[in-house]
């Protein structure tokens, strides 16, 4: 048996429609078929790891859940009790380390690391928050099944959108009256032909018909260290490419979940209409730019207001700024075009609230027109578009 | 409720209906513009290999395939659709071959064009090196993969020692077993059975989707080879005989082999034997060995399929450069051997047309570079093929023999001189 990988090709929506069948006309009628559910989820997930050359990695997922589980499960038992620092920072650390390891091995080796498998960047994810939330008291008990089911949600288990457990459980605890449901089936359908749209059509256009040739051409001109017009056109390409594929798969998972009666968060919102760069990670893969918002951004300001480390407010930002984008860079993977990407965006976000600030000392005398706002998007565009050139990992290949 | 349900569902359910109506439907296309199949017949690339419009409408306007590998995209002067072009031959060669295809692949890609081939004529240049211990290489056999053309094959196969023999050997390749419903009937071929009929119903269905797809979606646009060919042909004189023609190319020859002792193309020398990589070649092709391999088997599926659509074919086995063997290593003797075992597996069944040029590989000129023929191998190819071409078409008495399916054919020695 091969295995299935999620959304690759448009056969897969029409198994797991027909999977989901008993699901859907059960929420129809106002009844959710939990064990169905759950049953088709396994069983998906299952073949995801089907085959000889995947399994290790479905062993690696069982053992992982486990291990997530009992973490979740025993701090949310401490935290009745107790609320001691140091055991909160041990529980995120401990939360972190499988993905840590899979990150930090191709460092150190060519074999990629045992404990990886597709997708446990986003089961961390929300492993990490439940923690924070169990940390914070917005969330007093984590039932294992409902914490499973959070974690392994079929629609966007490989990657994301990243819900958040309270929001998600809410959604499956209320079963939707029957408008409400055809409306979120009319909004499943849009989502999923706008992600056919965007995945099979124009990602398929930038990524497999158009990056060869510029790759090709932008090869060909290298050997000088300026920016040659194919290596620009390069970056377009890969920039598009970029957005359609992955937009496109969010919508995809975006339109699965309400199939399920689940409003998963959206994760793109025409990103390259943002009139500067804090307005551009509004709209750019939303879930996870908000996790880094709520879960690093807005902890370490709050840290460093509370000890006092740094007096000057914008200051603060600055460093939270940094921190932040340099995490998400090492996330990425730990290559020097990941960590750049993360620099280059934390560099831009400050050079952003400067101009802000400055731009508000002048209102007065400050044009601001729809010419202006046009210029704003434009630069906004090409400065992102820049910045994929970095993540893309090219130039390492150019120069 | 219903109302809302068919405002939502009914589009998609419309769009649905009406797209797989438009793929199942018998479509017919317009006949492509003679410029079209111009361009088409020097392309060698994928669509036009594993697609079918192209061929066959070529073959309908009077083409003649010839088929082969790699040498077919050496378009000097010389080359076969140079001087057709130029001398207003009665034919148009239709090339069908590139880089890697081999039998197997030519056999598969041939089936919707061999009914339009019936009582007609063909040339065929078949390369030793693809006569190698593991036939042919699976990522090019995957790269010119047609499901168009197997499934047609699959439909019309019966229970006989060839077709068995072909539905095994393409089960061996990944592009194939990737594709469950010809996965499936291949099993049943390859087992003597009949395909079963809801599985024949949905290879049809499937046959038809792909027929449209063809016709709608090949598009043939200008391609490079077209302006290379149009610039060997200003190359030539506007009458020359064939003598007249070697001299010429004797001299063309010589003025773009200059950088090298092998008589290589010096561009071709430069940029795949250049920077100290030619040293590395020496002694490398000592163990090659053409002798024995599924290649014979499976070129013998063409010979089978010529011989059902009693088509006529010069066949042509081209030599490999003398000094670059001499070079590398490779073994003469054995080269000559596996030569032999190949013309015995054509004459022994009525096969004659065979030019049999392996040992002219040290003809100054003769070559273009290591193993492909060129300036004056296409004129002696040209003095072949150009009169069989000419003449009107005589019968052909081909008589096959099963042997050639077994193993003990494959791991045959055929001892040569």
């Amino acid at each position: 048996m091969s295995p299935l990988s999620p959304y690759a090709d448009p056969k897969y929506f029409l198994i797991l429609l027909v999977a989901l069948i008993p699901v859907i006309v059960g929420l129809w009628h106002g009844h959710r078929l939990r064990y169905w559910e759950s049953g088709v989820a396994l069983v998906f997930i299952a073949w995801m790891f089907a085959g000889p050359h995947k399994w290790h990695e479905g062993v690696a997922l069982i053992a992982y859940v486990i291990f997530q589980l009992a973490l979740v499960e025993g701090y949310a038992h401490y935290r009745k009790a107790h609320n001691q620092t140091p055991t909160f920072v041990l529980a995120v650390l401990a939360s972190i380390a499988p993905l840590a390891v899979v990150k930090l091995t191709p460092v150190f080796s060519v074999q990629p690391s045992l404990l990886g498998f597709l997708g446990i960047s986003y089961l961390t994810f929300k492993s990490v928050q439940v923690i924070m939330e169990l940390r914070d008291g917005a969330l007093k008990a984590v039932p294992p099944v409902a914490f499973l089911r959070f974690l392994l949600f079929l629609p966007t288990i490989s990657s994301g959108p990243i819900d958040r457990f309270r929001r998600f459980q809410k959604d499956y605890d209320a079963v939707p009256t029957q408008d409400a449901y055809l409306e979120m089936l009319g909004r499943a359908l849009k989502s999923v032909m706008l992600g056919f749209g965007y995945k099979f059509v124009l990602g398929y256009l930038f990524g497999t018909v158009m990056l060869p040739q510029v790759t090709q051409a932008a090869m060909a001109a290298r050997g000088t260290w300026a920016l040659t017009w194919p290596l620009i056109g390069y970056m377009y390409t890969y920039s598009m490419y970029l957005f359609f594929d992955f937009a496109g798969y969010s919508l995809f998972a975006v339109g699965m979940s309400l199939v399920m009666g689940i409003d998963t968060p959206v994760n793109f919102n025409k990103p390259f209409a943002a009139g500067n760069i804090k307005e551009f990670w509004n709209r750019w893969h939303m879930t996870l730019s908000f996790w880094f918002r709520d879960f690093i951004f807005m902890r370490v300001t709050f840290f460093i207001m509370k000890h006092k480390l740094i007096k000057n407010r914008i200051r603060v930002s600055q460093v939270a700024y940094l921190i932040n984008f340099l995490i998400m860079g090492f996330w990425h993977g730990v290559t020097w075009y990941y960590i750049v990407y993360g620099l280059f965006h934390a560099g831009a976000i400050i050079i952003n609230d400067y101009w802000l600030r400055y731009k508000k000392k002048h209102r007065a005398t400050m044009p601001h027109n729809q010419w202006t706002q046009a210029l704003a998007v434009v630069i906004t565009f090409n400065v992102v578009c820049f910045s994929f050139l970095i993540f893309s990992g090219f130039l390492g290949q150019v120069f | 409720m219903k109302r809302r349900v068919w405002q939502l569902f009914g589009p998609v359910a419309i769009a649905a209906g009406l797209t797989l109506a438009l793929f199942l439907a018998p479509l017919s296309f317009k006949r492509m513009s003679p410029a079209a199949v111009r361009s088409a017949s020097v392309a060698m690339s994928p669509t036009v290999l594993a697609g079918a419009r192209a061929k066959n409408q070529a073959l309908a306007q009077g083409a003649v395939p010839f088929f082969g590998s790699s040498e077919l995209s050496r378009l000097d002067p010389f080359h076969p659709s140079a001087l057709a072009t130029r001398y207003h031959r009665n034919y148009r060669p239709f090339l069908i071959g590139a880089p890697g295809t081999q039998s197997l692949t030519q056999f598969i890609n041939a089936q919707t064009m061999l009914p339009k081939l019936r009582h007609k004529k063909a040339v065929f240049i078949v390369s030793m090196q693809w006569f190698t211990r593991r036939g042919v290489m699976r990522p090019a056999f995957d790269y010119f993969y047609s499901p168009l053309e197997t499934v047609t094959w699959v439909l019309g196969a019966k229970n006989t020692v060839a077709d068995r023999y072909a539905a095994r050997r393409l089960l061996c390749m990944q592009a194939v077993k990737k594709d469950q419903t010809v996965k499936s009937a291949l099993l049943q071929v390859a087992a003597g059975q009949k395909i079963s009929r809801p599985l024949r119903l949905l290879l049809e269905a499937r046959l038809q989707i792909l027929h449209n797809e063809d016709g709608l979606f090949s598009h043939f646009t200008v391609n490079p080879h077209e302006r290379e060919l149009a610039k060997s042909v200003r190359q030539l004189p506007a009458t020359a005989t064939n003598d007249q023609l070697d001299a010429l190319a004797a001299k063309v020859g010589a003025a773009h082999t200059r950088n090298n002792s092998f008589g290589i193309d010096d561009h071709f020398f430069s940029s795949r034997l250049g920077e100290g990589r030619l040293a590395k070649m020496r002694g490398k092709q000592r163990g090659f060995d053409y002798r024995f391999g599924p290649e014979y088997s499976d070129f013998q599926l063409l010979l089978t399929a010529f011989a059902r659509y009693d088509v006529d074919v010069q066949f042509v086995i081209p030599p490999i450069n003398a000094k670059w063997a001499a070079y590398t290593g490779l073994s003469e003797a054995k080269l000559h051997q596996a030569v032999e075992k190949l013309r015995v597996q054509l004459q022994g069944q009525g096969f004659n047309r065979v030019l049999d040029l392996s040992r002219d590989g040290s003809r100054p000129y003769f070559m273009q570079d290591t193993i492909h023929i060129g300036w004056r191998g296409w004129v002696r190819v040209d003095r072949t093929v150009a009169p069989f071409l000419a003449a009107p078409r005589r019968p052909v008495s081909y008589h096959l023999n099963p042997q050639f399916y077994t193993k003990s054919w494959r791991d045959a020695v055929v001892s040569g001189n």
